[in-house]
């Protein structure tokens, strides 16, 4: 009464996956996002500030914010305004493309660059990753020197309906990066497909 | 610090790779307590999340979790609505799959195990709940005693004598297995081996 395991239909472990760890990862990063918590949070740890986007009632629906070990912390609110988000980051020395995915959407052009291998994704002088886990709470982590001259960081978040994120995806990417065109789609938001 | 610790501490890095180290046991495991592989894909999911959730009551110390992961897949199975209703909105995010060619190598496969399984099922739904699932996790997922009380949260003597109730009840219920069937047009047992 036994049968040979077999593995999940193609691509599916990959998609599943990435459902799976977006789905835990956006659980505590909702839970943060709460004003209460996060303005505490940002006075301590923070050095600077930059060219946060206010939102009506002067919460920022966005900021990055330096630290003292050269890493930016990227607090989202409200993901409603990506080019002000990639702005923020050009002008803080990134050379990022920032795109927030609904739900339910996709990217077209797929893959969007010339993506380096995760394991180079790194700074060549600590080999600290660009993007850093476990995420620190509040905000994502990342360490603008695994970007080298040449490359393009590209974030691409996915966002629910109610405008929080809900899940990251980063790569570097060492060619042109193809905009993000949104389509309907019933696969995993973020990322490049399983080839 | 182990994958254990890591997992327990909450790194989303260390839970990736437990995905990929058990998600095709887990959905293995489902396949044979639902029957259907497209709802085993649902319940792996689910498992993961159920799993993310549950990291704190890992202990520090131990050897694999596959046994952690198949208990948890047990009981998601077995209070399938109440997992849904907890996961109701990433239920609703979840990636569904692609629709599989007729006539492909991978359906004839899918049909001839969920057909042997349902020969089996038969038998085994007539066993009493908490005899079935020891003999799901021990025949069929291949858990020693002590791994299967692990899961279970259960004394071994009693997953001892359980299992033994089940194997007696099976013997008097069932005919015995059937050999590998096959299926018109099929290709032989190399069928097993198609990914």
């Amino acid at each position: 009464m036994t049968w040979p395991e077999r593995d999940l239909p193609e691509g599916r472990h990959r998609l599943l996956k990435e459902f799976v760890m977006n789905e835990i990862d956006a659980k505590p990063r909702r839970r943060v996002l709460r004003p209460a918590v996060l303005a505490p949070a940002l006075a301590l740890a923070v050095a600077a500030v930059a060219a946060p986007l206010l939102l009506g009632g002067g919460t920022p629906a966005h900021a990055v914010a330096s630290n003292p070990d050269g890493t930016l912390t990227i607090t989202i609110a409200q993901a409603k305004d990506p080019d002000g988000l990639e702005s923020t980051l050009r002008s803080m020395g990134v050379n990022a493309v920032v795109d927030y995915i609904p739900t339910g959407k996709r990217c077209a052009t797929q893959p969007r660059g010339d993506f380096l291998p995760r394991e180079e994704v790194r700074n060549p002088a600590d080999g600290r990753p660009f993007f850093i886990w476990p995420p620190t709470e509040p905000g994502y982590v990342i360490d603008p020197g695994a970007v080298k001259p040449g490359q393009t960081a590209v974030l691409e978040f996915s966002v629910s309906a109610d405008e929080r994120v809900a899940g990251i995806w980063v790569g570097l990417s060492t060619g042109p990066v193809a905009p993000c065109d949104l389509i309907d789609s019933d696969q995993a938001p973020l990322g490049p497909p399983q080839s | 610090m182990s994958a254990r610790a890591r997992i327990r501490a909450g790194d989303p890095g260390a839970f990736e790779e437990l995905f990929d180290d058990y998600a095709k046991a887990v959905y293995n495991h489902a396949f044979r307590l639902t029957g259907d592989w497209s709802a085993a894909e649902d319940l792996m999911a689910l498992t993961f999340l159920e799993a993310w959730r549950l990291r704190r009551r890992i202990d520090g110390e131990g050897g694999s979790l596959r046994p952690w992961l198949l208990g948890i897949a047990t009981n998601v199975a077995r209070n399938a609505r109440r997992s849904a209703r907890r996961h109701e909105a990433a239920l609703a995010r979840m990636p569904r799959g692609e629709p599989v060619p007729d006539f492909a190598d991978e359906v004839v496969g899918r049909i001839d195990d969920a057909g042997r399984l349902a020969a089996v099922r038969e038998a085994y739904g007539r066993l009493r709940r908490q005899e079935q699932d020891v003999f799901a996790l021990c025949v069929w997922a291949g858990l020693d005693h002590a791994e299967a009380a692990q899961a279970l949260g259960v004394p071994v003597g009693t997953v001892k004598s359980r299992l033994s109730r089940a194997r007696r009840k099976l013997a008097e219920y069932a005919e015995p297995p059937p050999a590998a069937r096959q299926v018109v047009g099929d290709r032989g047992p190399d069928k097993e081996e198609i990914r």
